[in-house]
């Protein structure tokens, strides 16, 4: 089916004139994997049917009509590539047309879960990059011959490479972590670290050479050696001409702050539940029967003043494990730049360093919480494109304090140059309803059945909303407060939220479209949503409750040869400024 | 209308309306064959904790939900009909979608990934197709639905080969 691929044909030249196929051998492959899915319906019709001839009748029909199933799939799927496109066709019960255009490829993935290896087969996945529309959102194709994978995998990536006019893919990420605090050494920049050492001892040879041998086989270019030695002996700051600028170190002092940001605040509460969990499922073997942990328990609850102690202690340890946790995952926290990418540094037993290609990061992300907010502490991630587990992985700084953070992105990634604009008074009203509504309406609800009924218990849940209430007016006034959005030149930025408060600091050339929503309520008052379509990080960022007349014109002054000639009022410089 | 946009140039095909319909009805439909599974169960369980004069009454249910729904099965699809709009100019792909709630949404041609054309079951019988245009961006990505079968052919050919002349990889 693939005649013309054999050679090196140019790419887009040699189109291939009939579609191909996935291999028939996948037939086999995919009953067994319904299998599963169909266990349960089947058990349930044959006990149902009392295990009659009947019930086998109906499973066998099941069975039957599972592998039509996949024959039919597979006999109306086809791919081809066509003209510097690859074409996936499907057309089972709705028709759909799949086009990737080939210079879109990022990456091609062959792999070979143990049936499709027994069968010679294997799944190709395209990394097109694409968000939003989860796994369906990429090409694959499951259940090629590893031939066929291999000559796809080449002629994809030749064609896609030629077509960007790119000399080389680098890997966009490159994330290592070291499981055991020996490896940590291998890191010879950080003299500091938790097993500080005299600069002379500073890593064996074996380390280095291990280090350099890691580096190369994650396709990075090799670091220049001689610089990095340089570096640990000039006491951990880039000062022999090494290209390693530390950005940022992050001092123990401020781990104290890790508590504010919620993270593992829940840690006590996890490991009793754990414990718990752990009594029940093993408490047999360890000699412990069911009832005695469970009259321990009755015990306990018989007591209830040892339950509050218990809770109390909990409480109070709250912070304290969750600090812990904090300090264990983040300690010395260091961001340094190298080689065009960002490496930062993190862990006390499994030291974790994450690896972002500075061609890749497009913007930053502010988040504070309340309690950070009021000591004055943020937290900050970077926006990367093509970076999975951004979450996690994205992080630039632990919580830090503000002056720090913001110096800290101003020099690694770039300043926002313009203050926030305000959001017109309707954005306040609508804050302020959705923050007070609902517990008023719980509130009301509640007083119901305590007015027609006697008892004060019956209050607690109207007071309660009635509190929620009062307390969501200070809340709706600070969402109001923290909305904001403006444009720089270079960037733009949205802010919202209060409990949890973020900031999106993104560069111009990211934006890949605009979304503007205007549910009916916004209508009324005036307002609407503008979303900027982002290829990193989350994939949006809104502009909440912008004034109906500046939400398209704040989109034209970010991409003025996108919106404006769709404008019907011609963008002046300050229109954008709500009333 | 207050918002400083203008309207995308072409309408979608004067079929999409029934399409919508058909789509509405059969989600009336549901609801209302749901209300009243619900009503029969609600009504014969027999449970101590729900209301006499909720019991007596719950075959009033599916009416109401009826009742409010029916006009909305009629709206929408002509609703629909006048908010939905597309254009393409200039390199950017512009659509406006939506009824009660409306959207707009700009594709720069520069920036699309895929290019799809699908048919569902009641647009594959009404000679209709949808384009789905797929951004690195949920809020860069739109889906032109309710168009005639050829005028998608066309749209989607059209912007694959125009993304791929394009291609500009900024994300």
């Amino acid at each position: 089916m693939a005649e013309g691929f054999a050679g090196a044909p140019p790419y887009g030249v040699a189109p291939v004139g009939v579609p191909s196929r996935l291999s028939p051998r996948v037939l086999l492959i995919d009953p067994v994997r319904m299998l599963p899915s169909l266990f349960l319906p089947l058990a349930g019709v044959l006990f149902v049917g009392g295990f009659s001839p009947a019930s086998f009748g109906w499973a066998a029909m099941g069975i039957v009509g599972s592998i039509v199933f996949s024959v039919v799939r597979w006999a109306t799927f086809t791919y081809q590539i066509v003209g510097g496109r690859l074409e996936l066709t499907r057309s089972l019960v709705s028709r759909s047309v799949r086009t990737i255009p080939l210079e879109r490829v990022r990456g091609v993935d062959i792999s070979t879960p143990p049936l499709h290896r027994l069968l010679g087969l294997s799944v190709l996945r395209l990394d097109t990059g694409a968000h939003g529309g989860g796994d369906k959102q990429e090409g694959e194709l499951n259940g090629v011959t590893v031939a066929e994978a291999e000559r796809l995998k080449t002629v994809l990536l030749r064609t896609a490479k030629a077509r960007r006019g790119e000399p080389a893919v680098l890997p966009q990420d490159v994330s290592r972590s070291f499981p055991g605090i020996p490896e940590s050494r291998a890191e010879p920049g950080d003299p500091s670290g938790p097993l500080a050492r005299p600069p002379a001892q500073e890593g064996g040879p074996g380390d280095r050479e291990g280090q350099r041998a890691g580096d190369q086989a994650y396709g990075r270019p090799s670091v220049p050696f001689e610089g990095r030695a340089g570096v640990a002996e000039g006491g951990g700051v880039a000062s022999s001409g090494a290209e390693e600028v530390v950005y940022a170190r992050v001092s123990r002092g401020w781990l104290t702050y890790g508590p504010l940001s919620g993270a593992y605040l829940l840690t006590p509460f996890a490991l009793i539940a754990g414990a718990v969990g752990l009594v029940f499922q093993w408490g047999e073997q360890l000699g412990l029967s069911r009832n005695q942990a469970w009259s321990a328990g009755m015990w306990l609850w018989e007591r209830p003043y040892l339950l509050v102690v218990f809770v109390i202690l909990f409480i109070l340890a709250m912070p304290v494990a969750g600090g812990v946790m904090y300090a264990v995952f983040n300690w010395d926290f260091t961001l340094r730049a190298r080689d065009g990418y960002l490496v930062a540094e993190r862990g006390l037993i499994n030291r974790r360093s994450v690896s972002l290609e500075r061609r890749r990061v497009r913007g930053y992300e502010i988040v504070e919480g309340l309690a950070e907010r009021w000591a004055g502490v943020m937290r900050v991630w970077a926006i990367v494109t093509g970076l999975g587990d951004s979450e996690t992985r994205g992080q630039l700084l632990p919580v830090v304090p503000r002056a720090a953070a913001l110096g800290v992105t101003t020099e690694a990634i770039g300043a926002l140059g313009a203050p926030l604009r305000p959001h017109p008074p309707a954005a306040r009203r609508r804050r302020l309803f959705r923050a007070i509504a609902p517990w008023l309406a719980v509130a009301v609800a509640g007083a119901v059945p305590a007015l027609l009924t006697g008892p004060w218990e019956w209050w607690l849940p109207a007071s309660l909303g009635l509190l929620l209430a009062v307390l969501g007016i200070p809340l709706g006034l600070d969402r109001y407060r923290s909305l904001g959005h403006t444009y720089d030149g270079t960037r733009l930025s949205v802010r919202s939220g209060s409990l949890r408060r973020s900031q999106a600091v993104v560069e111009r050339r990211a934006v890949v479209g605009w979304t503007i929503r205007q549910t009916w309520f916004q209508r009324q008052a005036g307002v609407l949503t503008v979303i900027a379509g982002v290829g990193a990080g989350s994939g949006g960022y809104a502009a909440l409750d912008v004034a109906e007349s500046a939400g398209p014109v704040f989109a034209a002054e970010v991409t003025p040869d996108w919106l404006t000639p769709f404008l019907l009022t011609e963008p002046a410089a300050g229109t954008s400024r709500p009333e | 209308m207050t918002v400083p946009l203008r309207a995308p140039a072409n309408q979608v095909s004067r079929k999409a309306i029934t399409l919508w319909l058909l789509e509405a009805l059969f989600g009336f439909v549901l609801l209302v064959g749901g209300s009243i599974l619900a009503a029969t169960w609600i009504g014969g369980s027999g449970w101590s904790w729900v209301p006499g004069w909720l019991s007596d009454n719950i075959w009033l249910l599916p009416v109401v939900v009826g009742v409010v729904m029916a006009p909305l099965v009629v709206i929408e699809p002509f609703w629909r009909y006048a908010v939905h709009r597309w254009e393409l100019s200039g390199d950017v792909v512009y659509a406006r979608a939506g009824w009660i709630s409306r959207e707009w949404v700009f594709v720069p041609v520069s920036r699309i990934q895929t290019v799809d054309k699908a048919q569902g079951w009641f647009e594959r019988l009404l000679g209709l197709a949808t384009v789905e245009i797929r951004t690195a961006s949920y809020a860069g990505s739109s889906s032109i639905k309710g168009l005639d079968y050829a005028i998608a052919a066309r749209l989607s050919e059209d912007l694959a080969r125009r993304a791929e002349e394009l291609r500009d990889d900024a994300t």
